[in-house]
Order: structure tokens, then C-alpha cells, then sequence
């Protein structure tokens, strides 16, 4: 128990030295844009694939349940909620965690045991701004907008199994799933992505950088860092959904 | 310390967990020189290159590059006299995702801000030319041979015009051609450069060829230090075995 509350301990100073270490010039700007993209651009058609598919998947398991009660009319609504309030935020740091905690984790600490880390610390550049902060920042400022991506791709896919199944309009489609949709449900649950994306960042980091066993290692360093991420995603997002509740009221209803 | 050390060790000591690596080693490379550090595998050869250059920090003793004790210095000193030194390491250590060009332009680009773009992409160039990869400045590290990849070490160990070049076995997993090849470069840029250069070797031929003087490691202890000569006539078995050219 000591050593995991160590860990904890250790994982969390090297979240917060990045956290700090985003705010002291100099700014690796090339590599941060560098790791926008390979971050946020790359996984672009892996989250809108799945909330396309997770959309029409969802209207079909709905409508068969809420046919039965003759509110199908609300499935368009039901479908925005669960996506803009938890599912879409959930979905999207889970598949980050998979896709890019794994990279995060292996690539760094791939160069950490071919003394590429040691190459960088030799030329005065600090690795640690370079390969872990821009990652992190990355992670942070590209979730929400993922998220996003998520979202409205899971609309997309809802509207196309309710167009096959009752031939809805798109205008009235989009009509009953912004009905109920309030700011409070939208910006919050998706801003929240921004601390999955700090977890992502800073687990698949750490393990990365401060790997010490050859190949095995890196193997190591992915595995860990998905696992971790994925755990740490889902445990904070029990306390962010409370915390919302508790700043919004009206949501928790 | 003399004036004329550009590298000295005095009663340097350093432990990885139960192992001790280094035990109280102490001596010093002259402005200029050429040292090459020989030792059978695990005897702490890499770990005294890279307490020279501060990616280590030895449990005792001083590590002084010319007046600076690196052992004890701040992050932000030790940076500035990095600034001199350069590194090639055994792998090369490229960094996988940068071009050749953009290997060697970095250091440029970061260390150097009186450069315009034009002037670090001739310096880049030159650098190039002189290691004889100035064909290849596109090519990404996964496509240089073995070879190929430790001249382009080198260049970028070069690129900043270092007083101290650190070496960490040059001629590994070369062919006697090309490892010959690397340690001509290397006589080259001690004399162009007049730079000190330390470097560990388990190559007798090329460590006789290069070096002015040769220190040899056992069990983290210094067993033998002087020119091959000198260590030919050495009363230390392990010593003259080491050295023996053949």
C-alpha cells in the first residue's frame, strides 16, 4: 500500500514540474505543434469512425426500448444527452488512452533506452520539456476538441439508422437532439476531457521516461501506461461528473 | 589542477545499486590530448563518459572540465559547459525522427541564436561534408548504415565545435575498413578542431592510433594509465593483455 501511495506520490510531482515547466520560457513550440498533430490530427478518423459507429449502435438499442413506450420521438434526445454529457467524453479519453498513451509511452521510452534522451541532454536541450511537457500540453488542449469530433459524429450516425428506420428529417433530427441540449451540458462534460487528456500525458510520460529495462521496457511503458490511463480516466470521471453535478445543479436531475 | 587539464577526475566513485562501479579513480586528460579508456565489459568505461558529461553525478570525488567541477554544479552551469562538449554515443543515438540535417541542425538552432536559417544550413552542410555524408542530409537514421550512422554522430557532435569530443566506442560493430575510417576522422578533427578527446575503445589498434595516452579500467579501478609504450611495460597482467595488439 506504502508503494502505491509512493507511486502515486511520484507520478503526480511529474505531472505538476511539466504542468510548471508548460509555463517557463523557453517554449518548445515546433515540437508542441509537431505533437498537435500527431496527437490531435491522428486520431481524428479513429474517434469519428467510433462515434459514428457508437451513434447508430445506440439509436438501435434505444429505439427497440423506447418504441415499446411509443417515445421513439425521443431518441434523438436521448442520443445528444448521452454523448454530450458522459458517453462522448468517456469514449474519447478511453480510445486516446489506447491510441496515444500507448505511443506516448513506448516512443519515449524507446529513446530513453536508445540514449536519444541522453543525446538531448548532451546538446544543453532539456529533454523533458521537449518530449514529455508539449505531449501533455498536447493531450490537454486536443481531448475537448476530440471530444467534440466524438459528439457530433455520433449524431451523424444517429440521424442515418433513425433516417433508415422512420425516414426523420435531418432539420427535425437535429431539432429533438439540441431540444434539451444546454451549454451546461455541453461545455462542462467536454472541458472535463482536458484532465483526462493531463492523465494521459503524464502517466504514458512517466512510464516512458523514466523506463530503465532495454526492450522489455518499452514493452512495459505502453502496456502501463494504457492500463493506468484507462483506470485513472474512468476513477476521475466519477469525480468530475459529482463535481459538475455540484456546480450545475439543474444537470444532475 | 593544472592549468593545462581539460578533464580531471580526482578520487571519483560511483555505485549503481550493490555495484560499485567506479572506485576512487582520479586522473586527467591535458588541453589537446587524445585518451583512450580501455577495460573488459561492466568495468565502468561508459559510466566515466557520461559523468564527463553530467548525465551522471558521481556519489564522491570532483569532476572537473577546465576550471568547473560539473559533479557539483547546477542544471544551468552544467548546460553552459555542455555548450563545448560534444558526444558520440555507442548507438550513434539519432534521434529516430528527425532527418540527418534536422539531427544536426537542432543543437544549431537551439545553442546558437546568432545564426540565420541560411548560416546553420551551411554550417550543416560543412559539417556534413566533413564526415562525407553530404549526400544523405535527407535521409532519416533508419536509413544510414551502421557505419554511415556513427559519422552522422559525429557530425552532430561536431556541429557546435566542441573543445571536448566524448567517444563512446567508435569502431563498435564496424568492419576493420570503416572503423579505421572513423578513427582517421577522428585524428582529423583533433587536429582541425584541436580539440581534447575522450574515448572509450575495446580497439587496441585504433587506441594506439589515436590515443596520446590510454587509461585502462578493472573493476572500477584505474590498473594502468600512460601511453602504450608505457603500458606495454606495465607489471599488471590484465594491462599488457588488454593492450596487446593481438
Amino acid at each position: 500500500m506504502k508503494k502505491f501511495f509512493a507511486f502515486i506520490g511520484e507520478v503526480s510531482c511529474f505531472g505538476l514540474k511539466a504542468l510548471w515547466d508548460a509555463l517557463r520560457p523557453p517554449f518548445e513550440w515546433e515540437f508542441f505543434v509537431h505533437e498537435i498533430e500527431e496527437i490531435g490530427w491522428r486520431s481524428l478518423p479513429l474517434v469519428s469512425a467510433a462515434g459514428l459507429a457508437l451513434g447508430i449502435v445506440l439509436s438501435l438499442h434505444t429505439r427497440s426500448t423506447l418504441v415499446r413506450f411509443g417515445a421513439e420521438a425521443m431518441i434523438p434526445t436521448l442520443q445528444s444527452a448521452s454523448f454530450f454529457n458522459e458517453l462522448g467524453p468517456l469514449v474519447t479519453g478511453l480510445l486516446v488512452a489506447g491510441r496515444v498513451g500507448a505511443g506516448i509511452g513506448a516512443g519515449i521510452a524507446n529513446m530513453r533506452v536508445t540514449e536519444q534522451i541522453d543525446a538531448i541532454e548532451s546538446l544543453s536541450i532539456d529533454s523533458f520539456k521537449m518530449l514529455v511537457v508539449t505531449r501533455i500540453v498536447a493531450c490537454i488542449l486536443i481531448l475537448p476538441m476530440l471530444t467534440v469530433f466524438m459528439d457530433f459524429s455520433s449524431l451523424i450516425g444517429g440521424f442515418v439508422a433513425e433516417r433508415f428506420a422512420s425516414h426523420i428529417s435531418l432539420q427535425l433530427y437535429l431539432d429533438r437532439a439540441f431540444k434539451t441540449v444546454e451549454w451546461a451540458n455541453f461545455i462542462p462534460p467536454t472541458l472535463k476531457t482536458s484532465a483526462f487528456g493531463l492523465i494521459i500525458g503524464t502517466v504514458s510520460g512517466f512510464f516512458g521516461y523514466t523506463t530503465d529495462e532495454g526492450s522489455e521496457g518499452v514493452q512495459r511503458a505502453a502496456t502501463n501506461s494504457v492500463v493506468l490511463s484507462s483506470l485513472l480516466i474512468i476513477l476521475v470521471d466519477v469525480i468530475l461528473v459529482k463535481a459538475i453535478f455540484f456546480l450545475f445543479p439543474r444537470d444532475a436531475l | 589542477m593544472s592549468e593545462a587539464a581539460a578533464v580531471e577526475f580526482q578520487h571519483v566513485s560511483k555505485t549503481f545499486g550493490n555495484r560499485k562501479v567506479l572506485d576512487d579513480v582520479s586522473f586527467k586528460v591535458g588541453d589537446g590530448e587524445a585518451l583512450c579508456i580501455m577495460g573488459r565489459s561492466g568495468t565502468g568505461k561508459s559510466t566515466t563518459l557520461k559523468l564527463m558529461i553530467g548525465l551522471l553525478r558521481p556519489d564522491s570525488g570532483k569532476v572537473c572540465i577546465g576550471s568547473e567541477d560539473i559533479a557539483h554544479s547546477e542544471e544551468e552551469d552544467l548546460s553552459r559547459v555542455r555548450r563545448h562538449m560534444g558526444f558520440l554515443f555507442q548507438s550513434a543515438a539519432l534521434l529516430d525522427s528527425f532527418t540527418l540535417g534536422d539531427n544536426l541542425a537542432l543543437p544549431l538552432r537551439r545553442l546558437d541564436k546568432s545564426k540565420s536559417p541560411a548560416e546553420i544550413e551551411q554550417a550543416v552542410d560543412e559539417t556534413l561534408e566533413r564526415v562525407g555524408l553530404d549526400l544523405d542530409k535527407a535521409k532519416m537514421p533508419s536509413e544510414l548504415s551502421g557505419g554511415m550512422r556513427k559519422r552522422a554522430g559525429l557530425a552532430r557532435a561536431l556541429v557546435l565545435h566542441p573543445k571536448l569530443l566524448l567517444v563512446d566506442e567508435p569502431s563498435s560493430g564496424l568492419d576493420r575498413i570503416t572503423a579505421s575510417e572513423i578513427d582517421e576522422l577522428l585524428l582529423k578533427v583533433k587536429k582541425e578542431y584541436n580539440a581534447t578527446l575522450v574515448i572509450v575503445t575495446h580497439d587496441v589498434r585504433g587506441a594506439r592510433r589515436v590515443g596520446d595516452h590510454i587509461a585502462v579500467l578493472d573493476q572500477g579501478c584505474l590498473i594502468g594509465f600512460g601511453t602504450a609504450a608505457e603500458l606495454d611495460k606495465s607489471d599488471h597482467e590484465i594491462v599488457r593483455r588488454l593492450i596487446a595488439e593481438s
